[in-house]
């Protein structure tokens, strides 16, 4: 296998982004945590990961929005794999967020709380990694 | 307009209170002519804007466009009954105020049209100063119905919004919880000290959902009014010494000195003892909070003769200026979560208390020096002898 993948979560729940970072370290990825959307952007802009998973109600109600956007336009970043983790989007009708029919091109949305393997899978799918390697059942 | 047409929203179509109380638009539905004639002159001296008709289908026809206050309809006309005029006329807009027009031998007519939902009746012949009298009455009623209406759509918009937001906040804590016990169950053999350091956190996240109900209990409680509608006098020399006690330990445990400056004679405001300890406790919670290890808070009062300024200030981190304005709204929080405990509801509880209470609230601060809130409230005097409370 080639050398670790690097995977960024911005969310500014710390308890939620260490239950998530513990599973990804466990199934083989380097994680790095931000907690709001500036940060997110300067560790996006250092580190080059392959995917992020961000979430979108920070400190401002849509920071994760505006955050994804301006990685859209940052370059070196501006292709990376972005997955919208959020609890308020999934929930408010008229906000509510799919992949394919979104105002902001993001790759894949998960509602929270997240199931662990539903996310690896789509991890591993998106980064073109086989399937099945690992701690999950 | 014809009855098929959506009934317009009172709160949207009709003009603001303030507005219509300059020149208000009043239809006169009438068949006899001198009796139309007599109530434009009246009306038109009081500054009204009189508008007749001789028919109800006229009139009706003129309504949604004139928008009258309030209509003044004959009961017996040909055509379109009284009564039916008074229904389309509700169709139309709810909040019309309606009065009719009767003769001696229709008293009965005009009883069963005020339980169709006429304002009021002048029975034929009247005086002048007799429809004046019932017409002003009519615009005040009027008046209050749209007030009324317009903070009834107001707190309909407030709760759903704070609904969407309660939930919001309660489930932030329970993602967390369940995040660290479904991905804990599907760790191999995770370090001891990792699970311990999750369990408690979790534990930490159940008493944050719990102080979130606790607060939104109080909240609520203060919305509907029951807590602060008696204003009776307290004295806030004792109700503030009573909660800067109640703090010094945890002050203490922060390396803060809470410092008294209560004038020491009392201090008497206006207002209801329970939701002003509620006030004064979150403001002096959050003053030992956000504060800095040697730190200071020190409570103090300034009096006028009409009201009583009550300064919270602390020696701790400020607030940028970005955030002064959402500060006193429901959930706001400017700390990480795991750094500072809160619910995000302290200040938007304190905000409300005033409010309820008839004063104001404000804040002043400076990043890295400290923080000052001022709270207004009504100084408390003694009921006047002979008269009313």
């Amino acid at each position: 296998m080639d050398s670790q993948k690097k995977i960024l979560i911005v969310d500014d729940d710390a308890d939620f982004a260490e239950a998530i970072a513990s599973f990804l370290e466990a199934n083989g990825y380097r994680v790095f945590q931000a907690r709001n959307g500036d940060d997110g952007l300067k560790v996006a802009k250092a580190e080059r990961p392959d995917l992020v998973l961000m979430d979108i109600m920070m400190r401002e109600r849509t920071e994760g929005f505006f955050t994804i956007q301006e990685m859209r336009r940052t370059p070196g970043i501006k292709a990376v794999p972005i997955f919208v983790v959020s609890s308020l989007y999934s929930q408010v009708p008229g906000f509510r967020i799919t992949p394919e029919a979104s105002w902001l091109a993001h790759d894949a949305f998960f509602p929270k709380p997240v199931d662990p393997p539903q996310l690896l899978e789509k991890i591993r799918e998106r980064l073109g990694e086989p399937a099945a390697k690992g701690v999950t059942p | 307009m014809t009855p098929g047409d959506p009934v317009p929203l009172a709160g949207v179509q009709a003009p603001a209170p303030g507005a219509e109380a300059l020149q208000p638009v009043i239809v006169v539905i009438e068949d006899d002519r001198a009796m139309r004639l007599a109530c434009l002159k009246i009306l038109s001296r009081s500054g009204l804007q009189v508008e007749t008709f001789e028919t109800g289908s006229a009139g009706l026809e003129a309504v949604s466009s004139l928008k009258p206050a309030m209509a003044v309809v004959d009961l017996k006309m040909p055509g379109i009954s009284g009564m039916e005029v008074i229904a389309r006329l509700h169709e139309i807009d709810p909040f019309i105020v309606i009065v009719v027009i009767t003769g001696y031998a229709t008293i009965d007519t005009a009883v069963e049209a005020m339980r169709c939902g006429a304002f009021d009746f002048v029975p034929k012949p009247f005086s002048p100063d007799e429809l004046r009298l019932i017409v002003n009455r009519g615009l005040e009623h009027r008046r209050l119905l749209l007030e009324s209406q317009k903070a009834e759509m107001e707190r309909e918009l407030l709760k759903r919004r704070f609904i969407t937001f309660v939930s919001h906040q309660l489930q932030t804590p329970l993602v967390a919880i369940h995040q660290y016990l479904d991905v804990l169950r599907r760790l191999e053999n995770p370090a001891p000290e990792k699970t311990r350091e999750w369990l408690d956190r979790c534990l930490a996240r159940t008493e944050e959902i719990q102080a979130i109900i606790k607060d939104w209990l109080t909240l609520s409680r203060l919305e509907g009014g029951r807590l602060a509608h008696q204003r009776t006098r307290v004295d806030l020399t004792a109700t503030i010494g009573e909660i800067l006690r109640t703090y010094e330990v945890m002050a203490a445990a922060e390396g803060v000195v809470l410092e008294d400056r209560m004038p020491e004679e009392g201090c008497p405001v206006a207002g209801d003892k329970n939701c002003l300890s509620v006030l004064f406790d979150n403001l002096v919670v959050n003053a030992i909070k956000y504060n800095r290890p040697g730190g200071k808070v020190s409570v103090s009062a300034e009096s006028t003769p009409d009201e009583v300024i009550i300064s919270v200030a602390d020696t701790g981190i400020g607030i940028p200026d970005k955030y002064r304005q959402m500060l006193f709204g429901e959930f706001f929080r400017i700390q990480d979560v795991r750094k500072t405990p809160g619910t995000g509801l302290g200040l938007a509880i304190a905000r409300r208390v005033v409010s309820e209470m008839g004063g104001s609230i404000s804040v002043e601060s400076e990043v890295d020096v400290g923080s000052t809130f001022r709270v207004r409230l009504l100084a408390w005097r003694e009921p006047a002898e002979g008269k009313d409370a």
